[in-house]
């Protein structure tokens, strides 16, 4: 089979296999929802109405097949607690918490890697030892650690006082970076030392071959040396990183971020629907986070040929 | 272990460190559970918001509860946890990771990696919800949704060992011995996979430990009992008001014990030589 043929086909199964699982938990195994609906002491019938209506007589799969229709169509129903489409809750938080997190996680992924070459060029210095001790100091900073403290190191009167404690107005640049300042720090403090561990590994691995050896005792500038052939060597492992990375960093991310700032992204979205188990809201943030996960799988293979073209030959 | 893993160990300066901040946490934990420490975590022994004194030496949180006592009982839940989901999670990695890596791309393997992608594509604390939401927020619900997703990165690289494994010549000769596939995988394919499952323990306690603090946090981790997770989510509101006594105790245990387990990895990846093992 092609390249490409068998790479689509890997992910149409974890497409399945995503909004496979996001069905059975949060729709077939989730609570029965037919005695929040129906009135004080219901007939028989009116039971069953109910449970018509929620598609509960269905048989399993049509059931499933209808979730996948949802989720294609964006047809996702109203929310339990606002009675609000669905769709609409998404369209408007969204744009916010991509703004919220773009700035943190494009940082925390350049800063990581800048630090990964330094490390990798200076390997066994002192700087490399350095950067190594830091990351794992980073990587063992709980997320909401690096959040409560920055709050208190930059949000109150107990440190600089310079930023908001919660909300996000923003009209312009100003504002912007108003709001958009304190949970980017976060982002990067967090994601840092995990990033540079990992791109640093990748990057003295590539450091050490022996054409680097060899342009290194020629002489060859450091910028020359590990941009255009360590870097451009390494990029796979890194696109990777970044793309698998997109979905989890900004579902994750903004989960905390926005729950503890109070902003209306996706986070707080989700985060009232964990609180409040609103079903709909739930099962349509699971199942689209989990397509695009596999979209992004998908584009990323696809990266890869033209990254390396000698994929496709295999 | 090897004698010279030990060795090694033994050697690495950072690595012995780590292992003593792990062996009293555990120490810490053993008297919790054994009533010696912590006790009266739940009692009200004194005001509001006291600070640090001989009584309560890390002062008392809102409702006049020793911080002290409450501190050693999360260290005790965290232990707890990250025992429970890394004994679970890496006795799943390891069979489906030798499963798979056995079978090398039969049926099996392409299963077995199908299941991987699909759970490593959901993001773990929507997982974790849904978990949650499916077994109606019991009290198992975290612990579950950790082993069921943290298993993925073990069987990967244990199926990588024992592909690799498979074709050395003592596993021919046990084949030709006339052994069947499941006694070499459990005699002599997964001993050799060992010094990976060792690191591996080191690094699931890490996340186990860390994803308690944030579910608990979020309200889908523990609920009735005391973790440093909940002491956390009581601070985000006290700091505001100037308490840092919470914040301060549980940030700071937090940060020790996973520090020190960092530390325990990188030197058990270093003693066993198994390379760094990318995360």
């Amino acid at each position: 089979m092609p390249y490409l043929a068998r790479r689509l086909l890997h992910g149409i199964a974890l497409l399945l296999g995503v909004t496979f699982v996001s069905f059975l938990l949060m729709v077939y195994f989730g609570p029965d929802k037919t005695y929040d609906l129906v009135g004080k002491n219901p007939t028989p019938q009116q039971i069953g109405e109910v449970r018509h209506e929620l598609g509960y007589d269905r048989p399993f799969l049509q059931r499933y097949g209808d979730y996948l229709r949802q989720l294609l169509t964006l047809d996702l129903g109203l929310s339990d607690s606002s009675g609000e489409p669905v769709s609409a809750m998404l369209e408007r938080s969204v744009p916010v918490s991509l703004a919220l997190v773009l700035p943190g996680f494009v940082l925390g992924n350049l800063l990581g890697l800048a630090f990964a070459m330094l490390a990798a060029w200076y390997r066994g210095s002192w700087l490399d030892k350095l950067i190594t001790s830091a990351s794992v100091v980073g990587m063992s900073i709980s997320f909401l650690i690096i959040i409560i403290a920055l709050q208190v190191l930059l949000c109150t009167p107990y440190g600089l006082n310079l930023f908001p404690v919660r909300g996000w107005k923003v009209e312009g640049l100003a504002s912007y970076l108003y709001y958009v300042t304190v949970p980017t720090l976060a982002l990067v403090l967090v994601t840092l030392g995990y990033n540079t561990r990992y791109y640093r590994a990748i990057v003295t691995t590539e450091a050490e071959r022996d054409h680097v050896r060899t342009l290194r005792a020629f002489g060859a500038s450091p910028v020359e040396i590990m941009f255009r052939h360590v870097l451009k060597n390494s990029l796979i492992p890194i696109l990777t990183r970044v793309m698998f990375s997109v979905p989890l960093v900004f579902v994750s991310g903004s989960l905390l971020l926005e729950s503890y700032f109070g902003i209306p992204g996706i986070g707080q979205v989700t985060f009232n629907a964990i609180t409040s188990d609103d079903q709909p809201v739930l099962k349509a943030v699971v199942g689209l986070t989990g397509v695009l996960f596999a979209l992004a799988l998908s584009v990323n293979d696809l990266l890869y040929t033209k990254v390396d073209p000698r994929l496709t030959e295999r | 272990m090897t004698g010279t893993a030990w060795q090694r160990l033994r050697d690495n300066g950072p690595g012995i460190a780590g292992l003593c901040i792990v062996l009293v946490f555990a120490l810490v934990a053993v008297c919790a559970w054994s009533g010696l420490l912590g006790q009266g975590w739940a009692q009200v022994t004194g005001g509001r918001w006291e600070s640090a004194g001989p009584d309560h030496w890390f002062g008392t949180n809102l409702l006049g509860q020793d911080i002290l006592a409450r501190t050693l009982q999360g260290a005790a839940n965290a232990i707890e946890t990250g025992l429970i989901v890394t004994v679970f999670s890496i006795f799943l990695g390891a069979a489906l990771g030798a499963l798979s890596g056995w079978s090398g791309r039969g049926w099996p393997d392409e299963l077995v990696l199908w299941i991987a992608g699909v759970l490593d594509s959901i993001p773990f604390y929507l997982f974790a919800a849904a978990v949650a939401y499916a077994l109606q927020g019991h009290e198992w619900s975290m612990h579950v949704a950790m082993i069921v997703t943290f298993w993925t990165t073990t069987a990967r690289i244990v199926r990588g060992e024992v592909m690799r494994i498979k074709s050395r010549e003592f596993v021919e000769a046990a084949r030709a011995m006339g052994l069947n596939g499941f006694t070499i995988v459990l005699r002599h394919v997964l001993p050799n996979t060992l010094h990976i499952l060792v690191v591996q323990a080191t690094i699931t306690f890490v996340a186990a430990i860390k994803t308690e603090v944030i579910l608990s946090f979020l309200g889908l981790g523990v609920k009735d009992g005391v973790s440093w997770g909940l002491m956390l989510a009581e601070s985000s509101q006290e700091v505001l008001a100037g308490h840092f006594g919470n914040f301060l105790a549980a940030s700071i245990s937090l940060f020790l014990l996973l520090m020190g387990f960092n530390l325990l990895a990188d030197a058990l990846q270093d003693a066993l030589d198994t390379g760094k093992v990318i995360r």
